[in-house]
């Protein structure tokens, strides 16, 4: 049975849990035109349930993509099919190298870190070492870590945790634990940052700050994905957009 | 100079508790499972070279060579079938009750095999550092309880600097608060879980062997070590390394002056009564309600 069949008896079978994805992969594209991400029938199961099916797309370095739909349909899940957190079919190349499956080191080596949806952060560990841990996949010397500069512009990016670096990150609000962990996605030196709903539970004016670091770092040049299931704040920044939805093609 | 010569006694029954509280400490800040079978290495780390110096002839340095080897052999196959189809295959076993279970029926599955192999005669490895006891103004110090003494703190001051001041050591501690965010970071948390699972079994073995002239072990004595560890294990809220070496050393000496001062009968009874009216009244200070909710 092929992947796709596969799938598409799974979305049978689940009828709401599975989505179809696929988007403008020759459409607008970013600034160098270049791509960052390939994405090809890249379809994500857990057991029988089918999250994500054939998903086809590709961003362009420079790009800000957001990526769209309703909760449940299977955003979250493309990230981490694409970031190997979880297993996958299809093919997802990297800036043109095709990416090993289920490999996280690798793609974060080869220049695409996701910050997770709910943060993911180590709660007993101070913020600053939250941070730090980001440039594991790069180094194993904290030394080299700590005067590294992707870990001194993530520190730098967010002026207001300066004060709260040495509080264990559970202690942290939840505004600040989403900014340590945009920071820790940083710190791995990311030529793409994919960050999994950003503004989960936050305050309006929180989001807006999150959505100004974003802003910032998409400037610096990193190209950007977001995964917001409402679309109106993530399209002030984002240049592209991949729907997803049950059953829909998604080019928006 | 009693009082003296009590913390002496103190420190080396210490540091046997708090080298096997490290151990336990460290496996379950990675994998958030408490390892009952500690002891148990250690057991077979003493009976295992005694068995092969005394009863086959072999060299001492060839027996305790080929014990550790046998020990890291077994420790890292038991990781491989076991702890992986437990957490990491398509039905993963979660909650304490579950992998203490699996430590458990490991335990039990090491005394049987130990029970035939060694016996149920009361042995010892071959003392590794011979002589009469060193004596300094007044002061006696065994060389066994020297060389115990020096393994705990080698032993859980290297884990301390390992986890505080190296990338790595904050890897390993990520692997157990969040094994999600840690694969997110690129941490490989399967191969902390069997390298820090392995590294402690070996150090228990080796504790095993350097400690066993000093009390003697059977094949059962593995239970009673893994337990002392525990004790101490938990005062460091099952996380702290660092902190669990510490109050394995203070539990050491607090029993060692309450048997020489207070009453040598009841000593152990009055120790476990205060040690737990200090976790009543200091539950947050000493890390028990970081162990209980995780």
């Amino acid at each position: 049975m092929s992947p796709a069949e596969e799938g598409r008896s799974g979305a049978g079978a689940n009828g709401a849990g599975a989505v179809r994805a696929g988007a403008d992969g020759a459409g607008r594209t970013g600034v160098s035109g270049r791509a960052a991400l390939n994405v090809s029938n890249l379809s994500v199961a857990y057991g029988n349930v089918v999250a994500v099916h054939d998903a086809t797309f590709t961003v362009a370095e420079g790009d800000a993509c957001a990526i769209t739909g309703p909760n449940g349909n299977g955003k979250s899940s493309i990230l981490m099919g694409v970031t190997g957190m979880v297993r996958r079919r299809g093919a997802v190349e990297i800036f043109g190298t095709p990416a090993p499956n289920g490999d996280v080191r690798w793609a974060a080596r080869n220049g695409l870190t996701l910050v997770p949806e709910r943060r993911q952060l180590y709660p007993e560990l101070t913020a600053i070492d939250n941070i730090l841990l980001g440039c594991y996949c790069w180094t194993r010397s904290i030394g080299k870590a700590r005067k590294s500069a992707p870990f001194g512009r993530a520190i730098d990016l967010f002026p207001e945790l300066k004060p709260h670096l040495k509080q264990l990150a559970g202690t942290l609000s939840g505004g600040q634990q989403q900014m340590v962990a945009i920071a820790r996605g940083l710190a791995s030196d990311p030529k793409i940052l994919a960050v999994d709903e950003p503004c989960l539970g936050l305050a309006e004016a929180v989001a807006r700050r999150v959505y100004d670091v974003l802003a910032s770092i998409h400037e610096q040049g990193t190209t950007l994905i977001i995964v917001e299931e409402a679309p109106k704040r993530a399209l002030t920044l984002c240049n592209r957009r991949v729907e997803v939805r049950n059953g829909v093609a998604g080019a928006a | 100079m009693k009082f003296g010569n009590l913390v002496i006694a103190g420190l080396v029954t210490g540091s046997i508790y708090a080298v096997f509280a490290v151990c336990v400490a460290v496996w379950y800040r990675v994998s958030n499972i408490l390892n009952l079978a500690v002891g148990d290495f250690a057991m077979v780390g003493a009976l295992g070279v005694d068995n092969l110096y005394r009863v086959k002839g072999l060299p001492l340095p060839v027996a305790i060579i080929t014990t550790l080897a046998v020990v890291a052999v077994f420790a890292y196959a038991y990781d491989r079938v076991v702890l992986r189809i437990a957490q990491d295959g398509p039905r993963r076993m979660e909650g304490i009750v579950v992998t203490f279970f699996f430590t458990f029926a490991l335990s039990f599955f090491i005394d049987g095999v130990a029970k035939m192999l060694f016996g149920t005669d009361v042995h010892a490895a071959p003392a590794l550092w011979n002589g009469e006891s060193l004596t300094w103004a007044s002061l006696h110090f065994e060389r066994a309880g020297l060389l115990v003494l020096a393994c705990a703190i080698i032993i859980g001051g290297a884990f301390w600097v390992y986890i505080r001041y190296t990338l790595g050591g904050k890897a390993l501690e990520a692997c157990g608060e969040n094994a999600v965010g840690a694969r997110i970071a690129g941490i490989d948390t399967r191969r902390y879980r069997w390298l820090i699972f392995m590294g402690t079994a070996v150090i228990a073995a080796i504790f095993g062997i350097v400690e066993s002239p000093i009390t003697g072990y059977t094949y059962l004595s593995g239970a009673t070590i893994s337990l002392t560890g525990f004790l101490a294990a938990a005062y460091g809220g099952f996380r702290k390394p660092g902190r669990a070496l510490v109050a394995g050393l203070f539990i050491g000496i607090l029993e060692a002056l309450l048997g020489g001062y207070v009453n040598a009968e009841y000593g152990d009874t009055i120790l476990y009564a205060l040690l737990a009216a200090a976790v009543l009244a200091w539950p947050r200070g000493l890390g028990f309600e970081s162990a209980v909710s995780g």
